[in-house]
């Protein structure tokens, strides 16, 4: 026993066992899954499935969101005041107040078990069946999504507005470009930066809502391997996966930080001067 | 007030008014003629809608919905605002003191909070839960208002550097304006200026903001249950939808009812706050 607590760092007080975990969080070993008996996981085996349900989960949403925001943030920017943008607007902004898992749940009792059209909980993997691996997909991501494109369609219609003020706007307006052309091709590139962002800055939120929308829709990712960990204790385990959370966070803000000088060479130019 | 009244336009008096009922019920719970929300009803286990005696049906259980919405109201607003409150007062001192100061005191503060908002807050929530409102021995339940507590602390810890971050960045834009220098080349405490002349121009960007986080407070308490680790056996929102969680196939209205009511309470909350908001930059923007 005691040279089980010495090999996990646990012979010492709370801040040698700190330094101990982190010494090998960094160095990539991110602790054990202990049993009752004495036997022990790598957290690293549980992380390896879990994390890539988690992840597809995560992109999937980010898809969706993003294919499904931008034209509705145009179309509602190009239409501002209009009664047609007073409406989407109004609706986008209860949704975007919602928190995701009402969406889950109530997606699983009308669609899932009333309508019986998807199945309302469970996960396939695609490469065991790519077909069911969708359908099981579709509610998660649905309800992931709703307050998602809600946000985002909301940024990208006040950053569009702002964009179609500009001078250029009306120049090529006034040499007779096609709405359509000036909307996609002039007006979007430049305003989608806010976008961007906050759609690097939501993926931390977004794994917040994978935790319950994987409990309710019993999904075996990161969120359903943190739920276990707590109830069954593994503080090892929950260190890990929180601080991974943190760092991927982090992480997704640096690269975006980088990705928007491309996107928009302006933010660029002004760091530099 | 009735000037502030007057700029609602219809979606923030809707929002206003069902906010007032909600407190409504949050003050008059009790006293209302509802049967009691821990008491089920063996006669009646999950009837639906508008049957008669339960108005909103009951769940598997025979436990009245609308006695347990109404009741569950106090719980679940009172975390909220204790929280917020609790975690507004800390973090705007932290973020209106530190930005005052400015210096390493700073870049320590902002650092600690950049830290804290780097965890998703259900993750940061859900951790603090876990980990305090464990047991020596699991056989044992821990006593349910030590949970309660439990997740007011945790809620507030996740609210402080929301507000505190808030609060630093609206203080960083004031403290070099022409009147604090003034202040403060009289010769004007710094206890003074931070009272007299920060926390009054500050003060409009954090009612803002607070009351999207008594929505985010709101929507954890919710996640929490769901999760497991929230009110549990109590009378709260979130209990209302831990209990069922598993199992509303039976009965799908004990689902909706109290989803139904904590969405509209947060979108009303939001709408609040995004109003007070647009005020400030439009107050902002005649200076």
């Amino acid at each position: 026993m005691n040279e089980q607590l010495k090999s996990l760092g646990l012979d010492g007080n709370a801040f040698t066992f700190y330094f101990h975990w982190l010494n090998d969080f960094v160095r990539g070993n991110f602790g054990y899954i202990i049993f009752p008996g004495g036997g022990r996981e790598p957290v690293s085996n549980r992380l390896a499935t879990a994390l890539p349900i988690s992840l597809r989960l995560v992109v999937y949403v980010q898809i969706v969101s993003l294919l499904v925001s931008v034209p509705l943030g145009i179309y509602t920017a190009y239409r501002a005041g209009r009664r047609s943008d007073r409406v989407i607007s109004y609706s986008l902004f209860a949704a975007a107040s919602v928190p995701n898992f009402v969406f889950g749940l109530l997606l699983a009792i009308f669609i899932g078990v009333k309508l019986g059209w998807l199945p309302p909980l469970g996960y396939v993997d695609p490469s065991e069946n790519f077909v069911e691996h969708i359908k099981t997909m579709i509610l998660p991501v649905l309800s992931l999504s709703i307050p998602t494109i809600a946000t985002y369609s909301r940024l990208l219609r006040s950053d569009v507005i702002a964009t179609l003020r500009e001078d250029y706007v009306t120049m090529a307006a006034s040499k007779g470009l096609s709405n359509r052309r000036i909307l996609f091709t002039h007006v979007l590139r430049p305003s989608s930066t806010t976008l961007f962002t906050s759609a690097a800055l939501n993926m931390g939120a977004l794994i917040g809502g994978t935790l319950v929308i994987e409990q309710i829709f019993s999904i075996p990712g990161l969120g359903s391997e943190i739920g276990i960990a707590i109830f069954s204790r593994q503080f090892f385990a929950l260190q890990s996966y929180i601080a991974l959370i943190a760092v991927g966070y982090v992480l997704f803000n640096g690269i975006i930080d980088v990705l928007l000088g491309f996107v928009d060479p302006r933010t660029r130019e002004r760091r530099n001067a | 007030m009735r000037r502030l009244w007057s700029t609602f336009n219809l979606p923030t008096k809707i929002s206003a008014a069902w906010i007032s009922i909600v407190m409504f019920f949050v003050v008059t719970g009790s006293f209302l003629p509802l049967p009691d929300p821990t008491e089920f009803d063996p006669d009646a286990s999950g009837v639906g809608l508008f049957s008669s005696g339960h108005l909103l049906g009951t769940d598997i259980n025979g436990y009245d919905l609308l006695s347990n919405v109404v009741n569950g109201a106090r719980i679940s607003i009172l975390i909220a605002l204790i929280s917020v409150g609790v975690g507004g007062l800390i973090g705007s001192a932290i973020g209106i003191g530190s930005a005052y100061v400015r210096g390493k005191l700073d870049i320590a503060v902002n650092l600690f909070f950049n830290i804290l908002l780097s965890i998703p807050n259900l993750v940061l929530g859900l951790a603090l839960v876990a980990i305090l409102a464990t047991s020596a021995d699991p056989a044992i339940p821990i006593d349910p208002n030590r949970r309660v507590f439990i997740i007011i602390f945790s809620l507030t810890v996740v609210i402080i550097p929301i507000l505190g971050r808030i609060a630093r960045g609206a203080t960083l834009s004031w403290v070099n304006r022409e009147f604090i220098v003034a202040a403060r080349s009289m010769g004007m405490k710094d206890r003074h200026i931070i009272f007299k002349h920060i926390v009054p121009n500050v003060l409009p960007a954090i009612y803002a903001v607070i009351f999207l986080a008594i929505g985010v407070v709101i929507v954890a308490e919710g996640a929490l249950s769901l999760l497991g680790v929230g009110i549990i056996d109590g009378v709260s929102w979130g209990a209302m939808i831990g209990r069922v969680a598993g199992d509303f196939t039976y009965a799908p209205q004990s689902m909706y009812v109290p989803v139904i009511v904590l969405a509209l309470t947060v979108i009303a909350f939001n709408q609040i706050g995004d109003h007070l908001r647009s005020q400030l930059d439009s107050r902002e923007g005649k200076i």
